[in-house]
């Protein structure tokens, strides 16, 4: 009940948050339902159902990192309720579990309807297409679906539980973010992209062809050699870890030298800005780059798209660029200060666009730059 | 109220009402700052102190009533042209420094000038000669997050004061600071504004600090309770004729 007066005050982007969660976590119940109903049909046993229970994990983790980046906003973007809160005597677990609910709420109310779709349709409505995926015939044992969809919320609610940041005790008291990295951290994702170009390129030069075993790759993408998909898949992971510092060197290089107010505020802002907006915009790179290079091989190899992977590919995408956005309007909350002070210097808003606009180019620039190689990587070692 | 303000007046108000979301801030308000002076408006918190100083610098515009600087309207400018006007002219330090996390002391101190078209060169020296007389030069190139309040605070009243513009808001400077601090910063404030003749309207909670100032007004519930009283200007060592000033302004 408690929380049902808290969410009377939801504007605009908590309901659009609490929508995308429900409507995500409706598709991962999908997949998951859909993998119990083809392993009560087929009744086959082996690695199959199981291979096809790990499919569901990429979908499941994109909505707990989307629930994550979006729990991790909430106090950031609700000071005021937080402070309420606080003052009221909530504890900081106490808001950590609330927010945390509220997600599992929505991810709950999502696999619900799912859940009862799929029993609605497993009632003889469905035509013959859909009968192996929803296990028509078959009995349904009651514990499974439960069990599958509470995977969902628990999921999201954990991720979403960890992410929140403890809240300073004291009322206007300022947290002080760190903005460099550590040479380690900038070091070990370098090795990994080095390491993995290497393997790459041991993978595909000439007469590598019978090199062990072929990898069969999902979504109708071929087979590939086990050196050229760990090598991509090695680095991938460094670039996507490097994109955080590179862009803290972006910023840099657009301050260098006797940089004009604008160029001062763009570059600076952005290397402050490198370790929030580095983590999400990394995956969404990441996750863009897999998905323009699957359908690039679609488009160029016949009879080879499918549509499950479709449906996947555009959930986990749809997260990624919402977490992204989330995290946008993080930083966009927590720099209102900063706003502020800046046009009460006088500093017009021209300026100010001018520089989040030359952020922005910045910034594209560089995901250009390590989604381009990610793409390039994986198109070479697809065959 | 008389019609036509004294000609020495750089800043004048004509019965100024600002209401926040309905709760009334001013009630009608007459005030005028002569060139060059320093004033003190002093009330407790809640008084409309700030309100009034957002005011008279172009920062919040006026529900009624008139703002007048250098015989030009304030209250018609729009909101470009008050943005020029503070950028130009105004210089202001509020309760809090109101940094830019991300850039350096010096970076902060001359941001004013280098925004007002400034070169690179005269920004950043008069930017470490003001933090150099503000005593944290040897911080100039370390973030503000990094410093502690006290130093953060000088950095804002040294932003200020680099472009040294004509008149300086100080919109109760002192409450993150401790005594001695905020003796220092408000010496430096107002031997500034003797040394370059910059006009200094001050805000305080404290009447001890009226001390300070050429002129006091009080502030209560919006409106000035009692007509500008003169203060005898505050002497070298204030320590010692502190207390005869402060008697002074409670007649």
């Amino acid at each position: 009940m408690f929380y049902l007066r808290l969410a009377r005050g939801y504007r605009v982007p908590d309901l659009g948050r609490w929508l995308l969660t429900a409507l995500a976590s409706a598709v991962v119940a999908a997949f998951l339902l859909r993998s119990l109903g083809r392993a009560m049909s087929e009744q086959t046993g082996g690695a199959v159902p199981v291979v096809r229970l790990v499919w569901c994990l990429p979908p499941l983790a994109a909505v707990a990192w989307f629930a994550a980046v979006a729990a991790r906003a909430v106090p950031a973007q609700r000071p005021a309720r937080i402070a309420g809160l606080t003052a009221a005597g909530a504890s900081s677990g106490r808001i950590r579990s609330l927010i945390a609910g509220e997600v599992a709420l929505a991810c709950t109310l999502g696999s619900v309807l799912t859940l009862l779709l799929f029993l609605v349709l497993r009632n003889d409505i469905a035509g013959p297409s859909l009968a192996p995926d929803l296990g028509m015939g078959a009995p349904l044992p009651a514990a499974a679906p439960v069990t599958l969809l509470a995977l969902v919320p628990i999921t999201a609610g954990i991720a979403a539980a960890c992410a929140v940041p403890i809240a300073e005790t004291l009322p206007g008291g300022r947290r002080t973010s760190r903005t460099g990295f550590s040479s380690l951290r900038i070091a070990l994702p370098i090795g990994l992209a080095v390491v993995g170009l290497a393997l790459e390129l041991i993978a595909l030069r000439p007469g590598a062809a019978e090199d062990g075993r072929p990898v069969h790759l999902p979504a109708g993408l071929g087979t590939t050699s086990v050196a050229a998909f760990g090598g991509w898949a090695a680095s991938a992971l460094g670039l996507a870890l490097l994109t955080g510092p590179l862009l803290s060197w972006t910023g840099r290089l657009l301050a260098l030298g006797r940089p004009t107010p604008l160029r001062l505020l763009a570059g600076r802002g952005l290397t402050a800005q490198a370790r929030r907006l580095g983590a999400p915009l990394a995956v969404l790179t990441l996750v863009v780059a897999v998905v323009l290079t699957t359908i690039r091989y679609w488009i160029g190899t016949p009879d080879s798209a499918d549509a499950l992977p479709a449906v996947e590919a555009c959930l986990v995408l749809g997260c990624a660029a919402a977490a992204v956005a989330a995290r946008l309007a993080e930083v966009r909350t927590d720099r209102r200060d900063v706003t502020d002070a800046l046009l009460r210097l006088g500093t017009s808003p021209r300026l100010l666009f001018g520089a989040v606009a030359l952020r922005t180019l910045a910034v594209g620039t560089t995901l250009l730059v390590t989604g381009g190689a990610t793409a390039a990587l994986a198109a070479a070692g697809l065959r | 109220m008389s019609a036509a303000p004294p000609d020495n007046d750089v800043l004048w108000a004509r019965g100024i009402v600002k209401s926040h979301h309905g709760t009334p801030a001013l009630r009608g308000i007459s005030i005028g700052v002569r060139e060059g002076e320093v004033l003190a408006v002093t009330g407790p918190r809640g008084s409309g102190k700030s309100t009034l100083l957002g005011c008279l610098s172009a920062l919040l515009p006026v529900d009624k009533g008139e703002v007048w600087f250098n015989s030009a309207p304030v209250h018609t400018l729009t909101r470009a042209g008050r943005e020029r006007l503070r950028r130009d002219r105004f210089g202001f330090v509020g309760s809090e420094p109101h940094l830019v996390p991300e850039l350096s002391a010096r970076e902060n101190v001359a941001l004013p000038l280098l925004l007002a078209g400034a070169g690179n060169k005269a920004a950043y020296t008069a930017a470490d000669e003001w933090l150099e007389r503000l005593d944290v030069g040897e911080i100039a190139r370390q973030r503000p997050d990094r410093l502690v309040q006290s130093q953060r605070q000088r950095i804002a009243v040294a932003r200020a004061l680099a472009p040294l513009p004509p008149v300086v808001f100080a919109d109760d400077p002192t409450a993150p600071l401790h005594r001695e601090a905020a003796d220092q910063v408000l010496r430096i404030l107002t031997s500034a504004s003797r040394s370059h003749q910059l006009t200094l309207v001050l805000a305080t909670h404290d009447p001890e600090l009226v001390r300070f100032a050429d002129r006091a007004v009080a502030l209560v519930d919006g409106r000035l309770t009692a007509p500008a009283a003169p203060v005898r200007r505050a002497p070298a060592a204030p320590g010692t004729a502190g207390a005869s000033t402060v008697s002074a302004t409670r007649r």
